[in-house]
């Protein structure tokens, strides 16, 4: 998107915001569409530059286009082609530590649209289970709400942004509203088999939920195009079939003529006033000179750790650390999903015959938890939930086919290549992860960014909990490889060992959570801050609890509760 | 580069037996060099490359003669047949030279391997027929490959040239099943838009599959 005042470098005299929203990716995106809508001018500020998916976004071109085909480096971690612009592990100039003994990867992108322009896209609804996970189990906390308080919200949201797929009607899986889904796409072979060897085990194998259209969403601002079935849509959209806030929220929010962006600010602290209000923020802008935005309320939405950070670096009159932090919790109660792979091979998927295979890119199948009655009867030797992310195709070469499975050389070797292509099935498990009071994150008191600005130190650690769900997941993937006659390719290793990093599944939440009550919660459940009335958060650091189910959507749905909630204060005189 | 006091031995005691090795089949393996290989210092293409204009920004680092080895492996490797043509002519060579002069962790982890490796085959040929990898004949190097190719096959002694082969080997299939003639060979279909909903399996591999899941004991897709 091209915007006059970022272009400007600065704010045009003419447009004083009532609200000034740090971040423009899933949850800052979601702010701006709904504030301006309710007639509030906002401005946001983006940390990472300019970004055009029109003409950026590497559409079809192959690998063999790309150096080193395509494949991942440190400067591009999901590969060349990737969305990921000025983003990745490590961004230069911004560091983060680790605690000793700790391994916390802290994903960041630095561009307009943030981690939404290269996403997994997969958006299940947590259900009535999930918002009350404590009261099932003992562990962790609840939240505020419940499921039926944010329904109507996963509505909306679904509806405006855009997603394909079906009522399962499964327990705790809860069904969209009439109307609301767009059709899912024909399942692929490898899922037709993982669905046949699943279902012979009791195990459910449903249409998967993306935020991907299979149906045109014309917008006088952001029109988008139904899903054309190829291309990775891990480089973007172009035509705006996959979500992304830079080709749908951003400009709708922008056509209401009530939005302004200003990229490459570099917010450091929320600002407040002598009665401790929030007054605005101070941010550098690309010539590293730090500048002052006044707003009658502030939004934080710059993800979870980086809202926690800002707040940590806010200093309120007469507090002792941090802004908004009077129940000392701003940062800690960090989480992600809990993740692994596992690859099957399956000889009777050798050699079958060919077809276009792309489809949405994504899976169209998934297999979401299927055990709430068991674990309910003490059954399992874990709590709380995954589901599998699966896979298989005729995949766009850029890889080895014959997945390391081949042998010798020669005429052989080629035979090999046709005969492994597309027999492979993979399960992606992503579970939840119970907070723990080893797991949060702090101020570096040494390390500074470029700009000067404290930088974030983590601490984490797993429990035996993560463990063993893992372990489960694992075991019964295998189950289902084996089930289809399959060999599973992935070396069997410990739950402690096959478990993904911290932070790896980039699913990090929680640092700023809501609650019912001050002493132990940041925010209430509208993401307002306990301490400063008109600050508010809409990022996932407002999540008590982390369900398997990828956030993103319901980041975007308690974004725009909260939202409303303050637009309605807003009317009313009170902010 | 540092070369330890044993394997300079070893060098010297393989050429000093070199008109014998030649006859000599039962020869030990040609040593494998613990050299450290000095690390690239290039710049990568950073975090926000042109995507619309993709391009390498490093320099290659292969020699010819190394090129010239690469490109007869490739041949071997993936002869031409009816499917597509042979990995040296689709320049395998050239991106094996691509991959190893990257100064990224992987990469240089792969140039190591595949530096010594090359190595490795010239010294191996030269103590069997006098001559090196290229200079060989394809009969006299598919004998040093089948000691190093075969999973269950690898000759005693002969392991950190098998994991040069099958390194070498991935790269190989890398390089070429993403080209337009390897992507053709295995029968991708994709990457061309497809308007409308996505029309699933054809009959055809519905009918596959049906037949693979009644072999199987499980229920078909119908």
């Amino acid at each position: 998107m091209k915007q006059d005042a970022a272009k400007a470098g600065g704010l045009t005299r003419d447009f004083d915001p009532d609200v000034v929203i740090v971040g423009s990716g899933a949850a800052g995106g979601m702010a701006a569409y709904v504030l301006t809508r309710a007639g509030i001018k906002c401005l946001i500020l983006e940390a990472g530059r300019d970004y055009d998916p029109l003409a950026e976004t590497a559409m079809f071109q192959t690998a063999a286009q790309a150096p080193l085909r395509g494949a991942s480096t440190p400067d591009k971690h999901f590969g060349y082609f990737d969305a990921t612009a000025n983003g990745g592990w490590q961004v230069p100039g911004e560091p983060y530590t680790n605690a000793e003994g700790s391994t916390f990867k802290w994903w960041r992108s630095r561009m307009l649209g943030g981690r939404t322009n290269h996403w997994g896209r997969h958006v299940p609804r947590f259900g009535p289970y999930d918002f009350k996970a404590k009261s099932r189990d003992g562990l962790g906390m609840d939240w505020p709400i419940s499921y039926e308080d944010i329904a109507p919200y996963y509505d909306r949201t679904e509806k405006l942004i855009g997603v394909a797929g079906a009522n399962a009607g499964l327990e705790n899986h809860p069904d969209s509203g009439p109307g609301v889904l767009l059709p899912p796409s024909k399942p692929r072979i490898p899922e037709l088999a993982i669905k046949a060897g699943a279902n012979a085990l009791g195990i459910p194998c449903v249409p998967s939920r993306y935020a991907i259209l299979t149906r045109d969403k014309p917008h006088p601002h952001a029109p988008r195009q139904a899903c054309f079935n190829a291309t990775p849509c891990g480089r973007g959209c172009s035509i705006g079939a996959a979500f992304q806030t830079t080709t749908s929220l951003l400009p709708m929010a922008m056509g209401t003529g009530r939005c302004r962006i200003i990229t490459n600010a570099m917010v450091s602290r929320v600002l407040t006033n002598e009665r401790g209000r929030a007054s605005g923020v101070e941010y550098f802008d690309k010539t590293g000179t730090p500048r002052m935005v006044k707003a009658r309320a502030v939004v934080l939405a710059a993800s979870a750790c980086e809202s926690a950070r800002l707040l940590l670096n806010s200093h309120a009159a007469g507090a002792k650390q941090g802004l908004a932090n009077s129940s000392g919790q701003v940062g800690l109660g960090l989480m992600d999903t809990t993740g692994t792979n596992i690859t099957g091979q399956i000889p009777a998927l050798e050699n079958r015959p060919r077809f276009n295979e792309d489809g949405m890119e994504v899976a169209h199948l998934y297999i979401p938890f299927w055990l709430y009655k068991e674990q309910a009867a003490g059954k399992l030797d874990f709590p709380r939930a995954y589901h599998y992310e699966i896979g298989g195709r005729f995949g766009a070469p850029g890889g080895n086919p014959a997945g390391g499975l081949e042998d010798g050389y020669g005429a052989s070797l080629k035979e090999d290549a046709r005969r492994y292509y597309g027999s492979f099935v993979s399960f992606t498990v992503r579970g939840e992860m119970i907070p723990n009071a080893e797991s949060y994150c702090e101020i570096d008191p040494e390390a500074k960014d470029k700009f000067g600005i404290p930088v974030l130190r983590f601490h984490w650690k797993f429990s035996d909990h993560e463990y063993r769900q893992i372990g489960h997941g694992m075991k019964t993937a295998r189950d289902i490889i084996h089930k289809l006659g399959g060999r599973v390719v992935t070396p069997e290793l410990p739950p402690e060992k096959a478990i993904a990093d911290g932070g790896w599944i980039i699913h990090e939440v929680g640092t700023t959570r809501m609650g019912a009550s001050r002493s132990d919660s940041v925010t209430d459940s509208f993401g307002r801050t306990w301490d400063v009335d008109n600050l508010v958060v809409a990022d996932g650091g407002v999540f008590t609890s982390n369900a398997h189910k990828n956030p993103t959507l319901t980041i975007m749905a308690l974004a725009w509760r909260s939202m409303d909630r303050l637009a309605e204060r807003m009317k009313k005189g009170e902010v | 580069m540092s070369i330890s006091r044993r394997v300079t031995l070893a060098w010297v005691a393989a050429a000093a037996t070199l008109p014998y090795a030649a006859s000599a089949q039962t020869a030990a393996p040609a040593p494998w060099s613990d050299a450290t290989i000095a690390p690239l210092t290039a710049a990568g293409y950073g975090q926000d490359p042109n995507l619309q204009h993709p391009s390498v920004p490093w320099p290659l680092t292969l020699n010819s003669h190394q090129r010239e080895a690469l490109r007869i492996a490739a041949d071997l490797m993936l002869p031409a047949d009816s499917h597509s043509p042979s990995g040296g002519t689709l320049h395998l060579d050239a991106f094996i030279d691509e991959w190893i002069s990257a100064p990224y962790p992987d990469q240089q982890r792969d140039r190591a391997l595949i530096l010594k490796g090359l190595d490795w085959l010239d010294a191996e040929c030269r103590q069997r027929s006098g001559k090196d990898f290229a200079g060989s004949s394809d009969e006299q190097r598919r004998a040093v490959f089948d000691l190093i190719a075969w999973r269950k096959k690898i000759a005693p002694g002969y392991e950190q040239a098998a994991a040069f082969f099958a390194r070498m080997r991935t790269l190989m299939m890398i390089g070429f099943y993403s080209l337009p003639e390897g992507s053709a060979d295995i029968g991708y279909m994709g990457n061309t838009p497809n308007l409308g909903p996505y029309p699933g399996p054809t009959r055809e591999a519905l009918a596959h599959f049906n037949q693979a899941m009644t072999g199987l004991g499980l229920k078909p897709a119908g």
